[in-house]
């Protein structure tokens, strides 16, 4: 009864994550180091070493980008942790089973529905040419204004962050007790009261896992902004891309993904944080 | 007053509630009218006289067409190997202890939390010091890298699950340690194996972040091909298309309510 060691089962997925991850990120880092020769694809590899990559991200019209994206991102996230609460609560405490298992076939299945098709049917539905455009237009809102682009790629971003934070929100709120609810009523608590004090701190850790997966997925969205952005709203993701395919500046675009890289990390550190001591109380 | 102010937040949730609903559906129910529109060109709704003609003009169309292609391929051979490549890995961790199975997990689960365009322009770059330059090879890269996470985490659920025991009695009563996994922990791991395959799917298929940068003149994904058609003109094929992918993505999650149950597939969502 002699067990193979499991270090030999961890050799398949530890060889293809070496090769194709973990060593293209951190050639990634090094390349964000070297100096960009204009013409050349990649830097030169035994090139000096330099910071010249991430002074250029200090100027103001490269941190225009980071802030365009952790504005939005951030509207995105707060609006959809709103409408997501609710939505969850509702789902949880006022429907019937039957409406329940309904209700969470439609969010999984627009979960699974291809980001691509969502931000098309969104600019086909609410974008210049659309069906909708004359409403626009008596309101005094122009499809082409950069504010109705900015709020069409925020609205992108909903599209996702609404099903995902709604399912996420689902398990918190049915952790809740909702005797301690009842509890606070009998006690003459009125309703908005009650939840005041007694349901929302109770899904404090879930709204803000819920709120911090939100923004992850925002900064580093990709499509949504370029489709609905139109290259006039452009998130880091877009810049990168650029880089790569405009001018292929390789140590520019690696230095921006570096900083990406360092960000989105961070988020997630405090994520799992907050959900760990979660579940641990 | 305060049943006034209840009434009122109740009245306000269910507002906000209608709304979202309304945002969610009413673009995807546009698309799917748009697609059986007669005109040749982008009117306004409702159209006049519904027709298939997108849904043709996308079946002759050779560059869309090629996309498609590529993307199944790619879709199946990723689906294939990081299928098999999650049971390994699963198997390993399940054998270790919790320490170390918890520090391996989020190893292997971590390109999840790097932006997709990060992955992609570091295998770019990578492979092309490497000297590889062709796309297929640099997509499926790109796309087991993705999907492997996926594959790992549903069938270590699935196997997480399973009674230690049952193994223990069949290897006391003499059964070789392959014959113990084929014949115990693989038909009962089966429903999570299944699920990762399913994620694995989609993921492949839908991904643009990482193939746009590994893709090469002649090998591109479908979603590749779909963005660049989206950036040059804005044509009704998409809506075709885009009918098309909504249904496979009913038909999966039929698959998935049939065999594995949405319940169980909630917890093996994006993040967690």
């Amino acid at each position: 009864m002699k067990r193979a060691p499991s270090i030999f089962f961890y050799l398949p997925a530890g060889v293809v994550f070496s090769v194709f991850f973990w060593l293209p990120l951190g050639g990634l880092l090094l390349e964000s180091f070297r100096p960009f020769t204009p013409g050349r694809i990649g830097a030169v590899s035994d090139a000096p070493l330099t910071l010249a990559n991430y002074e250029e991200l200090l100027t103001p019209s490269f941190l225009e980008f980071f802030v365009q994206t952790l504005r939005i991102s951030l509207f995105a996230s707060l609006v959809g942790l709103v409408f997501s609460f609710t939505l969850a609560y509702w789902i949880t405490r006022r429907m019937s089973p039957r409406g329940r298992a309904i209700a969470i076939g439609f969010f999984v299945s627009l979960m699974f529905l291809s980001v691509l098709v969502r931000t098309y049917a969104l600019e086909l539905t609410f974008g210049a040419a659309g069906p909708f455009r004359a409403i626009l237009l008596s309101f005094g809102v122009y499809p082409n204004s950069r504010g109705y682009i900015e709020v069409l790629v925020a609205a992108g971003l909903l599209h996702y962050i609404v099903p995902l934070a709604t399912l996420t929100l689902l398990t918190t709120i049915q952790n809740v007790d909702p005797r301690l609810f009842d509890a606070a009523q009998t006690l003459g608590a009125p309703g908005w009261r009650a939840h005041l004090s007694v349901t929302l701190p109770l899904c404090r850790d879930g709204l803000l896992a819920a709120f911090l997966f939100s923004f992850a997925f925002s900064i580093s969205a990709f499509v949504i902004p370029m489709i609905l952005g139109k290259g006039r709203v452009l998130f880091v993701s877009n810049l990168i891309y650029n880089r790569f395919s405009e001018i292929a500046d390789f140590p520019s675009g690696a230095a921006i993904s570096a900083v990406l890289f360092a960000v989105s990390i961070t988020i997630v550190y405090l994520t799992t944080r907050y959900v760990n001591r979660r579940e641990a109380g | 007053m305060g049943r006034k102010i209840d009434d009122l937040f109740s009245g306000l949730g269910r507002v906000m509630n209608g709304f979202i609903i309304c945002f969610l559906i009413i673009p995807l129910v546009v698309t799917s009218l748009m697609a059986f529109d007669a005109r040749p060109y982008l009117g306004p709704l409702p159209p006049p006289a519904l027709s298939t003609r997108w849904f043709s003009k996308f079946f002759s169309d050779d560059y869309f067409l090629r996309g498609l292609g590529v993307s199944l391929e790619l879709a199946l051979i990723s689906v294939c190997l990081s299928v098999c490549i999650g049971v390994i890995t699963a198997v390993a961790l399940d054998r270790s202890n919790s320490r170390a199975r918890e520090l391996m997990t989020s190893l292997f689960v971590s390109p999840l939390i790097v932006p997709p365009v990060v992955t992609g322009f570091a295998i770019l770059i990578f492979l092309s010091k490497l000297g590889v330059v062709n796309g297929f090879a640099r997509l499926l890269c790109g796309h087991l890298i993705i999907t492997i996470p996926y594959t790992i985490r549903a069938t270590l659920n699935g196997v997480l699950g399973i009674d230690k025991s049952l193994t223990e009695a069949a290897l006391t009563l003499g059964a070789r340690e392959r014959h113990a996994f084929w014949d115990i922990t693989f038909p009962l791991a089966r429903t999570g194996i299944l699920c990762g395959g399913i994620f694995a799917f989609v993921v492949s298929l839908d991904d643009v972040a990482i193939s746009i940068m590994l893709t090469d003149a002649k090998t591109y994904t479908l979603p590749v091909a779909l963005v660049s058609s989206m950036r040059a003109n804005f044509d009704l094929t998409l809506a075709a298309v885009s009918v098309l992918l909504m249904g496979l993505t009913l038909a999966l999650i039929f698959v998935l309510e049939k065999t594995v149950g949405l319940n169980q597939v909630i917890g093996q969502g994006t993040f967690r």
